[in-house]
């Protein structure tokens, strides 16, 4: 299947923690330029598959480990620190961490100085890998000033300005939004024409990414560390795509599809077209809770500056929003997008009260608000005692319904932070919605989760507002706001550019623009397919039951 | 104060070298026990050190406050409790040993003070630890890993905020209606940031490893300058120091 001289080659290839997890046993041949997406639940070993091919894993990353893999016919199990630094170049998921030096030019020039390349001819690469990923014009700038998108595309020239024979890729856009992510897939797919080098790319949100920057060989991983395909996806069958659907994985629209109706196209095929506008007529009892003007939690004229609300300084900076105007009723969930820096976590912050506004104010009854990242929440040492914080004692039984309600019951005396993605990210819920606020604020409840997960967390928000509560989440996953809000606050050039429904906001062109927001191919037909939000949603909704449903089957003998 | 510090004299400066004068420096004042000569050695490298890095005065007086703070401590702990003859009347009992070096110690500590505020603000990070690897011979897997981790130590801060309005979500209200927070959620969010300090810390150390950051041969593409002029500073440093000590020994008899 592949060329005679493999550039990776991994033979019965498995690695164990001591804590559980890992990946294996596999084997893997790729050829010098040949690219491969792998793909599979979370918690199926893609990231430590990468790990054991960079040479981390069993030496820096302790792992009991078998078989064997050769990276350009060298051992990358038994290889020195950093021995495969010059035929193996590595993209991480977070650009706080994958850009280590202050200075951009120092951080693309770093890996050559680590191979003892002659300075003279150091800044000529610098610049020509710089030039590669788009981003010559950073050149000189301090990292801690970059944008997710800009310290990404540094990363990644720093990978590759050592002409690697491969290149490793791990979920290297789960962090961005959407300008930066398609600036980051731009500037991969360019390399991988250009370098020559084999890459393999880990990537999550597979329904964003554009169909022709996926790579044409997939290596599927299932929930056990096995290999559950290995081909070009076009050959890939319905019963795999299903089993990768109810594993929770998100899928290229296309494959998704094939899951649900067993038919191969996408939406051009009119077949698929036809069932899934008839899942509109599937679901007719989504009940959505009568809006009441009981509670109201309202926001006048909300200006907020940018950093700490107490810096003291002479000349105040220009504020990142200004002349807010918004209000929260209970029983109705809104959605609040916007590109990332636009302020919306700011804004979030302020009507919970957990930030000053530097002018404006909030009023209504004291919400709930569930962070960005669970683990900055997390204030106790087992699962039980963290729902239960700040709750008067004696509440035991209600914080085991909640638990029950979460499916956190069999964790209740884990660690928070020993939990999964998902696993945190209930809990975090869990621990907020036990305090029966009228409001609860969510920011980002999907972000870093998969497809599964990231269900389950908007349906814990939809149940809330169901039962009368106001729910204002903020989100980049506009399939999630597509399918669950009732009213779309758009945030754009430092104010609120729009109070919509999502269905209107799809379909409003020069609005998406001007937000910077990219619906996925699914949402774009939809908006064109349908006219009423209802229906769409309707749709949507279908989509994520399959989700759940397919879950329970699985677990159900 | 670093941005005023930009492009000035002292900033073009060899970062060990400075290191170095800084630290001999303090090391000599140890054994001068006058507040005079250390009085004049101040004003000296005040003027020096506001004309080397072009920082404005204000903002060099400003950036004092806690050493000036600190010297008093010095001064009136020294004044009050240093056996000795009485300095003038007073309802608490003042020495003159007391306030002679109750004096020359504030006075080295303002000294000192300011020569770590004139390095501080006139030596990048990046300078810093490549002169260190250059010049001073530190091994660049130490040096690396500091730069990489006094940057991740810069976001903390921000973290730091962000766990504590987290964690004030929940908090109770007290009677004023903001969230309470008293000891225990201080050391809950302490945690919080330690877990994650040690987390982005192995990622740290991931990302330089993959980039090569071994202990073989490696060259440096912008190296740190060390030249005549660094030559130049040690020279108006040491000879300054030493003027004024000469002068002071000369002109003023020795006590006793």
């Amino acid at each position: 299947m592949t060329a005679p001289h493999p550039v990776v080659r991994a033979h019965r290839l498995s690695a164990r923690f001591a804590g559980g997890g890992g990946v294996g046993p596999l084997d893997l041949e790729i050829a010098p330029g040949e690219s491969i997406l792998v793909l599979g639940p979370s918690g199926c070993g893609k990231s430590t598959l990468l790990r054991l091919l960079q040479g981390a894993i069993p030496r820096v990353l302790p792992a009991a480990v078998t078989g064997s893999a050769l990276v350009d016919a060298r051992d990358a199990l038994t290889s020195p620190a950093a021995g495969l630094a010059d035929i193996v170049g590595v993209v991480a998921q977070d650009p706080d961490t994958g850009v280590c030096l202050p200075d951009v030019e120092d951080e693309v020039a770093f890996p050559l100085e680590n191979l003892a390349v002659d300075p003279t001819l150091i800044g000529e690469r610098v610049d020509r890998a710089l030039e590669s990923v788009g981003a010559l014009g950073l050149r000189g700038r301090d990292t801690s000033t970059l944008s997710g998108g800009e310290a990404q595309r540094v990363a990644l020239a720093a990978a590759t300005v050592t002409h690697p024979r491969v290149l490793l890729l791990d979920e290297p856009t789960a962090m961005l939004d959407a300008d930066g992510m398609q600036v980051v897939r731009r500037a991969l797919d360019d390399l991988r024409s250009a370098t020559g080098a084999a890459s393999v790319l880990v990537e999550h949100r597979l329904d964003e990414f554009g169909d022709a920057a996926l790579p044409s060989r997939w290596v599927v991983l299932g929930r056990d560390g096995r290999m559950l395909f290995d081909g070009d996806p076009a050959d890939m069958d319905a019963p795999i795509a299903r089993r990768l659907l109810e594993e929770g994985c998100w899928l290229p629209l296309e494959i998704e599809l094939l899951a649900l109706t067993g038919i191969r196209g996408g939406l051009d095929d009119d077949r698929v077209a036809a069932h899934v506008r008839a899942l509109s007529m599937a679901d007719e009892d989504a009940d959505s809770a009568p809006v009441s003007d009981s509670a109201v939690l309202r926001a006048r004229g909300l200006e907020i500056a940018p950093g700490a609300s107490k810096r003291r300084s002479s000349k105040r900076p220009a504020p990142v929003l200004s002349g807010v105007d918004i209000e929260l009723r209970a029983g109705e969930i809104v959605a609040l997008v916007g590109a990332n820096g636009g302020g919306k976590s700011s804004l979030l912050h302020c009507l919970a009260g957990v930030a000053r506004p530097s002018a404006g104010a909030v009023t209504g009854p004291r919400p709930g608000l569930v962070f960005q990242n669970p683990e900055h929440q997390f204030s106790a040492h087992t699962v039980r005692e963290e729902v239960a914080h700040g709750l008067v004692p004696g509440s035991l039984a209600q914080v085991d319904a909640m638990l029950d309600r979460f499916d956190l019951l069999p964790l209740a005396e884990r660690n928070p932070y020993t939990l999964s993605g998902g696993q945190k990210r209930r809990l975090s819920l869990a621990a907020m919605l036990v305090h029966d606020r009228p409001f609860l604020l969510a920011d980002e409840p999907g972000f870093g989760l998969d497809r599964r997960s990231a269900v389950v967390a908007m349906r814990a928000l939809r149940d809330a507002a169901r039962d009368g509560r106001g729910i204002l989440f903020s989100s980049h996953d506009l399939r999630a706001v597509a399918a669950y809000a009732d009213r779309v606050v758009v945030i754009a050039d430092g104010g609120v550019a729009a109070d919509t429904t999502p269905g209107r906001l799809l379909r409003d062109a020069p609005l998406l623009r001007r937000a910077r927001l990219h619906p996925p191919r699914l949402l774009q037909w939809l908006a064109a397919q349908t006219t009423r939000d209802d229906e769409l949603q309707a749709i949507l909704a279908r989509l994520d039951d399959v989700v759940l449903e397919a879950r329970a089957q699985v677990m159900a003998p | 104060m670093r941005e005023q510090a930009e492009g000035s004299w002292l900033a073009a400066r060899n970062p060990t070298v400075k290191l170095a004068l800084l630290l001999a420096v303090s090391t000599a004042v140890l054994f001068l026990f006058d507040p005079l000569p250390l009085l004049v050695l101040y004003a000296a490298a005040l003027a020096a050190v506001r004309f080397a890095t072009r920082i404005p005065w204000r903002a060099l007086l400003a950036a004092q406050l806690p050493f000036v703070l600190f010297a008093v401590g010095i001064l009136i702990v020294n004044a009050l409790s240093r056996p000795g003859e009485q300095a003038f009347d007073a309802p608490v009992r003042v020495t003159v040993e007391g306030l002679v070096v109750g004096a020359a110690l504030a006075m080295r500590a303002l000294l000192i003070g300011l020569g770590a505020i004139a390095f501080w603000a006139s030596t990048p990070a990046r300078e810093m630890m490549i002169s260190a690897v250059q010049h001073a011979r530190l091994p660049p897997r130490y040096a690396y890993a500091l730069l990489a981790g006094q940057r991740a130590l810069e976001s903390m801060p921000r973290t730091w905020s962000t766990i504590r309005a987290a964690q004030s979500v929940r908090a109770p209200l007290g009677r004023g209606g903001r969230p309470k927070a008293g000891a225990s959620a201080f050391t809950r969010a302490a945690f919080a940031l330690l877990v994650g300090a040690i987390r982005s810390s192995e990622r740290i150390a991931l990302a330089l490893e993959s980039r090569g950051l071994g202990d073989g041969r490696r060259t440096v593409w912008r190296p740190v300058p060390l030249g005549r002029r660094d030559a130049v500073l040690v020279a108006a440093v040491t000879c300054g120091f030493a003027a004024i000590i000469g002068v002071w020994l000369v002109v003023v008899p020795p006590m006793g």
